[in-house]
């Protein structure tokens, strides 16, 4: 812990040209070499904005960063010139897209694919690369290798094509991946044999791993640290173990209290009611006071502080924290 | 829950390609299934395989003249008659077929050259260059194909290469927006943003990732455009801007024709109906091409 971190994000925001509000509002967070930070936050709330800004890939115009620094291994992802940036993305940082179906190139074979994102960045011979490919392909487990790597990608399953992103993303063995989403769009059984494959390989290689999903029990299964987004701010953040032991943000408590648990007795799913405020028209306090059971006047009008919530680096934004003291007091 | 075990006996290649044939099979299982194109395909075959092999085929030559049999209708020596010179009319149908489809061939060849790269560049870049490659197209585009392509073979001066120059460059608009409009498209798939996400440079999102995918919308532009540009060719060299004499051409042996219209119709029927087949091949093989690469059906 007393290393710099890999990844340090501070103060990210993004915004639409044009508005005035943002999307993405002071985002802060810090990722350590071979850990997992897990973003979670329903859909809308900036998690893939997020990723994208630190790729560099935010589609300007319209979105724009507005404000922040993240710093990685020296460099500040957001203000580095586009070709610098090219020779990071897929070296240094992977990324692994939400739709396995569509986010391969049709028209190339598979093992070109991941020979060109190694070829781009090293020396390697084709040969070499190929070998690499294969290398790859064998490491993500796809069944008889040497014949996949001269198949186009319509004739791979969601789950396979996913294996092959994945291959792809981690080619150059980066420091670190971002992953948006990468299971959201496979069945549940497959889900769990790629998170599976995730988790190996970043052990083996020691990468660090941004994962975004709104799947909680993701989240559990991979996540060394958690941060919750809401309407595009960061809600709490913590280790894992606090965030689902003690959860402190009256929305992630609803979030963990909406996830169908083996021992509820409810027939029902509990939600959270009323929905996430269009970014036009975002209230001035808290973002979340419209849905909160505990808001007062004080919420809907000035926006919260950050505080420490425990002795750990579990972080919430809310008036009412630690909810406990408000319990009692109640 | 996750075996890896398992998962490395999940399906073998054959049963796996069993449900997905390759793509390319899949194209032509469909275009096979459709008569018309078939029909398309086959007579345009026909008159391609008649126009190469032309040299060697067991007629007279197309400028060789027979006195003897001036404006003769069809008979056993000459199947299609003769024309007003004592030519013989099968003879200049075969080598002026030649003459048509290269000047289909190679101006759609010139039209996709310069349209395509265009195109692709103004879809890339989008902003000034967009704009001005937009115009430009525009301002081609306002003036008829045909009249455009006159224009310019008059500008050029006549001959058969001229004409295709001509034709050529007065298709390139076509191509322009094609390209352009397939390349924007294809800029919105996720697999341009996984490119762009392995570093790639734009060269290489150029060539690898956008060009193979906006092929099969050019092929059929280009299929249809040949019939288009065949239809100039003859059309210029009815008016006398195309082939020249004494070479045969559809278009100038029906401009010869229209004077004997009465006495040897024949000479204007066999131009009328090689163009008729060759244009209506080219546009049912496009269609079916069409059809069978259609994604929405695969």
């Amino acid at each position: 812990m007393t290393e710099a971190p890999l990844l340090d994000v501070a103060g990210l925001s993004i915004r639409i040209d044009g508005t005035a509000r943002d999307l993405v509002s002071d985002l802060s967070f810090t990722l350590n070499k071979g850990e997992t930070l897990c973003i979670v936050g329903e859909s809308g709330c900036g998690k893939s904005l997020t990723a994208l800004a630190l790729m560099g890939l935010l589609a300007t115009p319209p979105l724009r960063v507005t404000g922040g620094t993240a710093r990685f291994r020296g460099d500040d992802l957001l203000t580095l010139p586009p070709a610098q940036m090219r020779k990071l993305r897929g070296d240094r940082i992977g990324m692994i897209f939400q739709e396995p179906m569509t986010s391969l190139n049709p028209a190339l074979k598979i093992g070109d694919q991941i020979a060109e994102a190694v070829r781009r960045h090293t020396e390697l011979s084709e040969a070499d690369a190929r070998a690499h490919a294969l290398e790859m392909l064998r490491r993500v487990r796809i069944p008889a290798p040497e014949t996949r790597l001269d198949v186009y990608p319509h004739n791979l399953s969601g789950g396979m094509r996913q294996r092959v992103m994945i291959a792809i993303a981690l080619a150059n063995t980066p420091d670190l991946v971002l992953a948006d989403e990468p299971t959201t769009a496979l069945d549940v059984t497959i889900q769990a044999q790629v998170l599976e494959l995730m988790r190996n390989l970043q052990r083996d290689t020691g990468t660090a791993m941004i994962l975004i999903t709104h799947d909680l029990g993701v989240v559990a299964e991979m996540a060394d640290h958690v941060a919750v987004m809401y309407a595009g701010q960061m809600v709490e953040t913590g280790p894992v173990a606090a965030i689902f032991d003690d959860p402190q943000h009256p929305y992630t408590i609803g979030l963990m209290s909406s996830m169908p648990g083996l021992d509820g007795g409810s027939d029902r799913l509990v939600t959270i009611p009323g929905v996430v405020p269009p970014a036009r028209d975002m209230p001035g306090g808290c973002r979340f006071a419209a849905r909160c059971p505990f808001a007062d006047a004080q919420c809907a009008q000035v926006p919260p502080t950050t505080s420490a919530a425990g002795n750990t680096s579990h972080r919430v934004a809310c008036w009412k924290a630690p909810l406990e003291q408000q319990e009692d007091a109640a | 829950m996750s075996n890896p075990d398992t998962f490395q006996t999940a399906p073998s290649r054959q049963t796996l390609s069993e449900v997905l044939p390759p793509k390319r099979s899949r194209v032509w299982a469909k275009l096979k299934k459709n008569p018309a194109a078939l029909l398309g395909g086959g007579i345009v075959a026909f008159f391609c395989l008649v126009a190469v092999l032309a040299p060697v085929l067991p007629i007279p030559g197309p400028a060789v003249t027979d006195f003897m049999a001036v404006r003769k209708p069809p008979s056993a020596a000459h199947w299609f008659g003769t024309d007003e010179i004592g030519r013989d009319v099968l003879s200049r149908m075969i080598w002026g077929a030649q003459a048509s489809l290269m000047a289909g061939v190679v101006s759609v060849t010139i039209a996709l050259a310069i349209g395509v790269p265009l195109g692709v560049a103004a879809g890339y870049a989008r902003g000034w260059t967009d704009a001005a490659i937009s115009r430009v197209t525009e301002a081609l585009l306002a003036a008829p194909f045909l009249i455009l392509a006159i224009a310019m073979a008059a500008f050029l001066g006549p001959s058969l290469t001229n004409a295709m120059i001509a034709i050529g460059i007065s298709a390139v608009p076509i191509f322009i927006r094609l390209a352009r409009a397939q390349t924007m498209q294809v800029l919105t798939e996720d697999y341009v943003e996984g490119a762009q996400a392995i570093g790639l440079t734009h060269r290489d999102i150029i060539t690898r990732y956008i060009l193979p995918n906006i092929v099969p919308p050019l092929l059929v532009q280009a299929t249809l455009t040949i019939a288009t540009a065949i239809i100039a060719e003859a059309s210029l060299s009815f008016l006398g801007l195309g082939q020249q004499p004494p070479s045969p051409s559809w278009g100038s042996m029906l401009n010869t024709a229209k004077q004997f219209l009465e006495q040897a119709p024949w000479l204007a029927m066999w131009p009328g109906i090689g163009i008729f087949l060759v244009v209506l091949g080219f546009n049912l093989l496009g269609d079916g091409l069409r059809d069978a690469l259609d994604p929405r059906d695969n």
